[in-house]
Formats: structure tokens, C-alpha cells, sequence
């Protein structure tokens, strides 16, 4: 994980998603942890990488 | 990793750093800003600033967050924590911000339940399992954070919770860094604009900065290739002669931003008529409210608020430092009364902070 603050606009940590379920995807980061991400603001697939900052994908990269 | 690695690569910094130098007038000075915290924690971490020129210097601007909240409104978390039956969250930097007499941290040692977050989603989460509890979220941070709080606002809404509520200190990126272009004391030649701020506003709202006030802005990401990139490029402006806004982040940043968030947003905030930033005064249409549609989940008019404006402490030097006036080991309590343990300005709390950068990563060398 990012060792960033939060709050900070800089906080952007790159995950790759692994399932989706409504608007929540399972993501796993560069660690392989595990995270449920709000991707509500983006179009992604399984397989796709996204920018997460404070729990929601802001960008599919 | 990918989108990583490569940009951490030494032999590339090295020849960029090659490139900044025989692109440099010797003869000139060059002031730029890093507009946002994650560069000057990223500057100093990777020591960015050691590959420069002498004669380009990075002046540390108002990016942070945590940063810039007033300490009025840290003693208005404080009160609404301490109120019965309150589970009071924010993110963990929120903590240890200094109020004008304690810290949310301190509140937490005299019993309220504070507990810190790591998404607002978290916040809305302990609301659903704590329905006899009211849940309330410290809600700061600029256009990037914004967004989530503004998703977890929706769906609290769509939800029908009513023991969620929000103190909304979201703040906004454009108009602290016009009031720091309009700053009589302060002269700079060029911005590396907030990467992950313009994933969701995208490169227009800064359109304004070469337009009005003629200088270069290069949008850049965090890693210290990024960084030299972002320099390198403003440097190739000023020698061209050109002035506008590039984007050196194109792998995150969509020149357009992200419609959907800007969306939400729009839906869920509207803009406060001023809003108090610390250090740098009261700022017009700066800072977001919770709009009419969402005033029920408003935790300022849920609760009662001291709302009393509090003057920063005499000896804190925090404006001048997020205005980029003076370096952090210039302040006369840096390292000595103000530490990242006993922090005294907010510019000591956070890791994007100008003053904990420069303390933990040893920048003190000007004083010894």
C-alpha cells in the first residue's frame, strides 16, 4: 500500500481488479492485499487496472 | 510494477538531470511550486531536489489538506466527538492536527469514540452496523477525495440512513493557488499542477494560470521521474517562450477529467461564499458545503458547533511556508518546539507536509 496520507490529492494507489459486483470490485494492489473498491466513476472489466484513492477507482489506467 | 518502476529508474534521472542543466540560464533564478503536498513528499524523499541546478528552486505550495484546515474547525470535530452516543471518524492524519487546546487524538484519550478511516465508505459502514450510534465523518480534502464522500453521501441517502452525517471541510484547488498568483510577495516562473486532483477536474480549470498570469503549469505524477519530467518541462516553456498548460501524467490524467465524479460532486456540494484556510485567511468560493439536497446529512447543523474562529499560533510560521515565503527550517520552532511527535503547525502533522518532509528526510542541513 501507499505510504501516503489519505487525505492527500497524491494518494493514488494502482490495483488491478479482480471481481465485480454492482458498483463494489474486489482489487488486489502491488502487495497482492486484497481490497473492495467503489468503481461507481469508472468503466472497468476484471483484468483492468484502476487508481484508487480513499476507497473509489478515480481512473482506469 | 508497471507505471512504477520505470519511473524511479536512476540512470534515466540522472541523464534528465543532465538535460535540466544545459537547458538552465546561469544567469537566471527560477522559483517553480509544487502545487500539491505528494510532489514536495516525493521531492524529498527521492531527493529531487539534489539533481537540480542551485539556481532552480522548488518552493512548496498549498497541496495539503490537512494542512490548510484552520484550527476553529478542529475544535468543532473535537465538540461533536465528545457529544454522547457519537462515533466521531476521519482519516488518520485528522488526528493529530492541533486544535487551539487539543487533538481528536486527545478527545479519543478522554473517552470519545474517535476513530480513524480509511474511505468515507468505511465511515458509512459503521453507521450500518452501529444503527443506535451516530456516525459522524470528518469529510476533508481537495477534488480528489471530495468524490468519495460525495459517492458515500448517495448512497447514505439512496440507503435511508439517518445516523450518518458529514462535517464537510472539502476544499477546492483553483482558488488558493489564484490567491497565491495574486500574492504582492511572492514571484514564481512556473507551477508543476496536482496530478491526482486533475484526474477528476482535469488540465481546464488551470487554463487560467497561463491565460491570466503567464505562466507555465505542467501537470505531473509523484514519482521523482515525474517530477524532473514535470521541472524539465516548464524549463523548455520559459526558454521557448511559451506558456501554457501541459500534462506530463497522461497515463493517469485525462486532459477532460472525469465527468461522472465532476457529476456527483455537483449533485452532492455546493460551493461555501468563504472558507478559511489556515495560514493563508478566508478564501472565496474555496470550500464545500453539503447542498440543499443533501442538508440532512449536514453534521454542523445536526450538532452544535463552537464555529469560533481561532488566530494560529504566533510562533507557527505555517502560512509562509504553504505559501512557499519562507522554508520550513526558517520558522523559528522547526525541530525544536515543533516536531512530527508535538507538532505546533499543521505543516508538521501530515507526511505531505512541507515541515515533516523536510524533518524526516533530514533537510536541515541550511541551520546546522
Amino acid at each position: 500500500m501507499s505510504f501516503h496520507c489519505t487525505t492527500c490529492a497524491d494518494d493514488g494507489t494502482p490495483m488491478r481488479v479482480l471481481r465485480i459486483r454492482h458498483d463494489l470490485a474486489l482489487c488486489e494492489d502491488d502487495q497482492g492485499d486484497h481490497h473492495t473498491v467503489e468503481i461507481a466513476l469508472v468503466d472497468v472489466e476484471p483484468g483492468d487496472a484502476v487508481l484508487v484513492h480513499a476507497g473509489v477507482a478515480l481512473v482506469a489506467l | 510494477m508497471r507505471f512504477v518502476d520505470e519511473f524511479r529508474d536512476a540512470e534515466l534521472g540522472r541523464a534528465l538531470a543532465g538535460e535540466i542543466l544545459a537547458a538552465v540560464d546561469p544567469g537566471r533564478h527560477y522559483k517553480i511550486m509544487e502545487v500539491c503536498g505528494g510532489h514536495t513528499h516525493s521531492i524529498y524523499k527521492y531527493g529531487v531536489d539534489d539533481l537540480l541546478p542551485d539556481n532552480v528552486e522548488l518552493v512548496h505550495g498549498p497541496g495539503c489538506p490537512v494542512c490548510v484546515i484552520p484550527m476553529g474547525r478542529v475544535d468543532d470535530g473535537i465538540a461533536i466527538a465528545h457529544q454522547p452516543g457519537v462515533i466521531f471518524t476521519c482519516f488518520g492524519d485528522m488526528m493529530r492536527v492541533p486544535g487551539s487546546e487539543t487533538t481528536l487524538l486527545d478527545a479519543k484519550a478522554a473517552g470519545a469514540d474517535v476513530r480513524m478511516v480509511y474511505s468515507p465508505l468505511d465511515a458509512l459502514r459503521l453507521a450500518r452496523a452501529h444503527p443506535d450510534r451516530e456516525v459522524v465523518f470528518f469529510a476533508i480534502g481537495f477534488e480528489t477525495t471530495a468524490p468519495s464522500t460525495a459517492l458515500t453521501l448517495k448512497r447514505a441517502k439512496a440507503e435511508g440512513l439517518t445516523n450518518f452525517s458529514c462535517m464537510c471541510s472539502h476544499v477546492t484547488i483553483v482558488p488558493p493557488v489564484r490567491a497565491l498568483l495574486e500574492s504582492p510577495d511572492l514571484r514564481l516562473d512556473g507551477f508543476i499542477g496536482p496530478g491526482h486532483v486533475s484526474t477528476v477536474v482535469g488540465a481546464r480549470p488551470f487554463e487560467f494560470i497561463p491565460a491570466t498570469y503567464g505562466k507555465p503549469v505542467v501537470i505531473a505524477g509523484f514519482e521523482p521521474l515525474d517530477v524532473l519530467q514535470a521541472v524539465h518541462m516548464i524549463l523548455a516553456q520559459l526558454r521557448e517562450g511559451r506558456c501554457e498548460v501541459e500534462n506530463e501524467y497522461k497515463r493517469v490524467v485525462p486532459y477532460e477529467g472525469n465527468q461522472r465524479a465532476l457529476e456527483v460532486m455537483a449533485e452532492v456540494f455546493e460551493l461555501r461564499p468563504h472558507f478559511e484556510w489556515r495560514g493563508l485567511g478566508f478564501i472565496s468560493h474555496s470550500g464545500l458545503k453539503l447542498s440543499a439536497a443533501y442538508a440532512d446529512f449536514d453534521a454542523e447543523r445536526r450538532f452544535s458547533v463552537p464555529g469560533i474562529r481561532v488566530a494560529d499560533p504566533k510562533a507557527c510560521q505555517c502560512g509562509e511556508v504553504l505559501k512557499g515565503v519562507i522554508k520550513p527550517y526558517e520558522c523559528k520552532v522547526f525541530g525544536t518546539a515543533c516536531t512530527p511527535e508535538r507538532p505546533i503547525g499543521t505543516c508538521m502533522v501530515s507526511s505531505e507536509g512541507a515541515c515533516a518532509a523536510y524533518y524526516n528526510f533530514g533537510r536541515v542541513r541550511e541551520v546546522v
